[in-house]
């Protein structure tokens, strides 16, 4: 599904080159939940915005569904976030001016998804949530862990093949941090969606299938996760 | 989609109240400004154009060696239309010049501006008397009045016309009949009446020759004006010199005599005539026009100065899949509608301020009446203000990255962009000019009404009359004023100081000729209005040559003809030798525009008809004021046999205040431009120190825990604007004194350029900034920094 070869990534400042990222060279396939570990400073993050084309590589190629996505145009990006990608952060970033079930239902609304199949998907993702009785509710109303929970749900209201989490638990404490990841890897395996997470925790990257380990923008291990832990 | 957006822009502006309304408020006043100067400017820039042929109508005017006039003589309207095809249509109007009473047994009213028009002319104005307009018999003329006459003279109401009223004062016993009513909107035309009389030819039995017609011609579409106007120039020429001028005579040779005034232009750009109007049409437009686009820039930057709490909106939705358009979209829509609210506050202010408007430009602007041209012109202005004030923050906005926003820690960059500081300094600099120019204006009036006139207007009352005067008469009905208790002094004059223009002749003393105002006078003149004597005497009844030839000079005629000890000297003009016995300090009865003309007084009055002597001038006992003129009322119609049926009269100090009502009025529109632009200014610069001191919170934060105090930081902020302002001031100083000190040369007697306003209007900015910002930077000083630094 996902292709990178000898991805780079450096900020050239005065003649001098400060690498993020070294040789990155994988392969995702479809139905992985894959897990990017590291100090501060690894690269982390910026591999996982260059993964959701937030940001570009320097240099290097980048193939998402077979397709060359260095040389894409904003509109064919944005073509490909409103069908294929969902975020999911870890500020949540929800809009503060939307209530619960505007946040979920934003996605649709740019997907052009017609108002009532609209109103039942969002209906049915709240349902699945259990949070019928706060789609009403602006994101300040509800805790951290709930608040993230939206935002899992916006992601996956436009049936995305993948999500792509910006330490989902960093804000959170443990308790909600488990319940979102057992719900990553409830969609993972039940729904066969691809999921690829910033972690600091082992704890976190334990549910995944494989975790990729960057140091200095190099990855250093690209272990599978023994199953069945 | 839609709807939604719309309803988070509606959270979004509710969550932001106080800068929403700051944001709205300031685009609504100068919206309201702006109308109110669209609305004017549409007003004065379509007189005339009821009539469907304005653009063809020219009034002819002649150049005179001393200057340009649209008076014609009569006999020129016929020539032409005879011998030029391309005039469709020809006529004249003329003034009567004096009032006219029209009474009946119910009541009676004065026409102030009686005109008289051809038919022809009628018809190429629209004039439209109630049951359209007919032509007049053969030799005679038919007489109409606007409503509020008939209400006055006829009060029972439906009445059939021709009716027959009064001319004049009753017992000279003239009358005509009315033949109906004619409402003209006189206000929005070139052609100012109250009654009007229409005849076949208003030159009949007149002197063919006499130069006191306006002559309008209406040419047909497609007429080489310029061409037409040479042809006429020649026409004028040849009849002038078949009429006995010589070809060289300086009236006519050597240069083009007669010019087209186009109809559009009289109002506001006559050729013979001030163009004050257009100048006043002009100042304003630019005006409106600049609060306008300051204001929306203005509220450009207090949109983008508020970047930070949409930026994860933008960047959010992008990532869940928004085009920029869609975003450049919604921000646009939401501009539009704070615009369209700040336009209908903007309307609704307008509506509270036009009748202030009004009464200082003397309009009946009204926003429903007669105003269809607005309702088309509103959605044009709501859709530049929202361009103007969106395009750039929604580029700005939607131009965000998501990568950069959503790592939660945005920090706008503090740029100080020139040419945001140039907004800055250009706004406080028209402030500036503003405040400093009305302080000046005002010191000037102020000077205006405290300064020695040369004599006292209060206390004295002017009585309207029309009748001249004689010696004799005039003794029998000051015996009987002079009886009345409380009556200091009673006199008669040709004029009465109140701007009126004397009238001129040439007085000639050992030699040397010199042109002299003549007032002619009557006893007690100088002790009615309080004149101050120099040296000799005034008149007075024990010199029996007082009325014979006895004349009073001012101090500017005794400088005009370098004049030593004038007294007892003789002065000749109008055919006689006068003597001179006093010379009197100087009067400002034109007002402090012009100076002083040389003016000599007289009793005897041997200068022909247009110095007879009709003013009647009484000083009244303050104390007794009321039982003076109530007296008078009651006696009037026995006393003054001339012309008593009515006893009008007015104050003499309104009416020479009304000279100054020319500069009341710049005062106020000054006043008004001052307090705009001072408060647009103090927007702009709001939103500007709102978004630096935003920016800057970190900066702020960081310096506080490196132990900063809190005065300190606000002398940071603070100091960028204090230099902008100061900018400003040297910006703002130099084009206040060159203003102030044309306008002041305008004046015979005036101020030096004082140096406290530029003074005033530097402290009053300055004061100003300090607040503003201060307000602003006080939220950033007391926050906690641990606030601005966290991560999230």
């Amino acid at each position: 599904m996902i292709e990178l070869k000898n991805i780079e990534k450096y900020y050239a400042n005065k003649g001098v080159k400060s690498y993020i990222l070294r040789h990155v060279t994988t392969s995702i396939k479809q139905g992985e939940f894959i897990s990017i570990m590291g100090p501060s400073g690894a690269g982390k993050s910026t591999l996982l915005n260059i993964l959701g084309m937030l940001e570009e590589p320097t240099y290097g190629a980048y193939e998402f569904m077979g397709e060359d996505v260095v040389s894409l145009n904003e509109r064919k990006r944005i073509e490909l976030y409103r069908n294929h990608i969902g975020f999911v952060f870890q500020a949540y970033h929800l809009i503060d001016e939307m209530t619960v079930a505007e946040n979920i239902e934003a996605p649709l609304l740019y997907k052009k998804v017609s108002g009532p199949e609209r109103k039942s998907r969002v209906a049915d993702v709240l349902d699945r949530f259990n949070m019928v009785a706060k789609k009403d509710l602006f994101p300040n109303q509800l805790s951290g862990g709930q608040q993230q929970l939206v935002g899992i749900a916006r992601a996956l209201v436009a049936q995305p093949s993948i999500i792509l989490a910006d330490e989902p638990t960093g804000n959170l404490q443990s308790p909600q941090a488990l319940q979102i990841m057992e719900l990553f890897k409830k969609l993972n395996e039940e729904e066969n969606i691809t999921i690829i997470q910033v972690t600091h925790s082992e704890v976190n990257a334990a549910y995944g299938s494989r975790i990729l380990h960057l140091l200095d923008g190099v990855i250093k291990e690209d272990l599978a996760v023994p199953q069945g832990v | 989609m839609f709807r939604l957006n719309l309803k988070i822009a509606l959270r979004n502006l509710w969550k932001n109240k106080g800068y929403t309304a700051i944001n709205i408020g300031g685009l609504a006043i100068a919206l309201s400004a702006f109308i109110m100067v669209v609305m004017y400017v549409g007003f004065e820039t379509t007189f005339d154009h009821h009539i469907p042929n304005h653009n063809r109508i020219y009034l002819v005017g002649r150049s005179l060696p001393e200057g340009k006039t649209n008076y014609t003589p009569a006999s020129l309207a016929p020539s032409m239309k005879a011998a030029f095809p391309e005039i469709e249509n020809v006529g004249r109007s003329k003034k009567t010049g004096f009032e006219f009473a029209f009474s009946t047994d119910e009541g009676r009213i004065y026409g102030k501006n009686v005109l008289s028009v051809d038919y022809e002319m009628a018809k190429m104005f629209h004039l439209r008397p109630d049951g359209g307009l007919k032509k007049p018999a053969a030799e005679g003329f038919d007489l109409y009045v606007p409503q509020e006459f008939a209400d006055v003279l006829f009060p029972r109401k439906n009445l059939t016309y021709p009716r027959l009223v009064t001319l004049g004062p009753r017992n000279a016993g003239q009358s005509a009949n009315i033949q109906g009513i004619i409402n003209y909107r006189t206000d929005h035309s070139n052609l100012k009446f109250d009654a009007m009389v229409i005849s076949n030819d208003v030159a009949a039995n007149q002197d063919p020759n006499a130069l006191n017609y306006q002559t309008y011609i209406e040419v047909k579409a497609g007429a080489d004006v310029a061409q037409l106007e040479h042809k006429i120039d020649g026409l004028f020429k040849k009849e002038m010199i078949k009429n006995g001028m010589s070809a060289g005579d300086k009236m006519i040779s050597g240069r083009s005599v007669i010019f087209l005034d186009p109809l559009d232009n009289l109002h506001l750009k006559p050729v013979a005539g001030n163009n004050t109007n257009y100048k006043i049409v002009l100042a304003l437009g630019i005006l409106g026009l600049l609060v306008l686009v300051i204001a929306c820039i203005n509220f450009t930057n207090l949109t983008i100065a508020q970047t930070n709490r949409r930026a994860k909106e933008v960047g959010v939705k992008k990532v869940l899949g928004a085009y920029r358009m869609n975003l450049i979209f919604q921000f646009l829509i939401e501009i539009l509608m704070q615009c369209l609210l700040a336009l209908v506050i903007g309307l609704a202010l307008s509506e509270l301020l036009l009748p202030y408007f009004n009464g200082l430009f003397e309009t009946s602007l009204s926003l429903w009446k007669g105003n269809g041209a607005l309702f088309w012109q509103l959605p044009g202005i709501l859709i530049v203000i929202t361009l103007i004030s969106g395009v750039y923050p929604a580029l700005v906005l939607s131009g965000f990255r998501p990568a950069d926003v959503l790592k939660g820690n945005l920090q706008t960059s503090y740029k100080t962009l020139w040419l945001r500081n140039a907004l800055l300094v250009i706004q406080f600099s028209v402030a500036i000019v503003f405040i400093a120019g009305l302080l000046i204006v005002s010191t000037q009036l102020k000077y205006m009404k405290t300064e020695d006139t040369g004599f006292k207007p209060a206390q004295v009352v002017s009585i309207q009359n029309t009748v001249w005067f004689k010696r004799d008469n005039f003794e029998q009905l000051k015996a009987k004023v002079n009886g009345i208790p409380g009556v200091n002094a009673f006199t008669v004059a040709t004029i009465v100081p109140d701007g009126s223009k004397a009238q001129k002749n040439n007085y000639s003393f050992e030699g040397k000729e010199q042109g002299l105002d003549i007032i002619h006078v009557d006893f007690d003149y100088f002790e009615t209005l309080h004149l101050k004597l120099k040296e000799g005497r005034f008149f007075s009844k024990r010199f029996n040559t007082d009325t014979l030839n006895s004349i009073v000079l001012n101090e500017s005629a005794v400088a005009a003809y370098g004049m030593s000890n004038p007294v007892g000297k003789t002065i000749r003009g109008c055919d006689m030798d006068y003597r001179i016995v006093g010379v009197v300090r100087d009067v400002k009865a034109q007002g402090f525009e012009t100076a002083v003309e040389p003016t000599v007084y007289a009793i005897k009055n041997p200068c022909g008809n247009l110095s007879e002597k009709s003013m009647l001038m009484v000083n009244i006992d303050q104390a007794k004021m009321a039982a003076v003129l109530a007296s008078l009322k009651t006696n009037w119609k026995d006393w003054n046999q001339l012309d008593g049926d009515d006893f009008r009269y007015e104050f003499l100090d309104e009416l020479y205040g009304r000279l100054f009502k020319k500069q009341e009025q710049l005062q106020s529109v000054f006043y008004g431009a001052a307090v705009l632009t001072i408060f647009i200014a103090v927007l702009g610069l709001f939103a500007f120190s709102a978004f630096s001191t935003n920016s800057r919170r970190k900066e702020i934060a960081v310096r506080k825990i490196l132990g900063a105090t809190d005065v300190q930081v606000l002398r940071l902020l603070n100091s960028f604007f204090i230099w902008v302002v100061l900018t400003a001031n040297l910006i703002g100083w130099p084009i206040a004194y060159i203003v102030a000190t044309r306008w002041l040369d305008t004046f015979a007697y005036r101020i030096d350029v004082p140096l406290l306003p530029f003074l005033l209007a530097g402290l009053i900015s300055m004061v100003l900034t300090v607040l503003t910002v201060s307000i602003q930077a006080e939220k950033a000083v007391k926050a906690n920094p641990v606030d601005a630094l966290k991560y999230e």
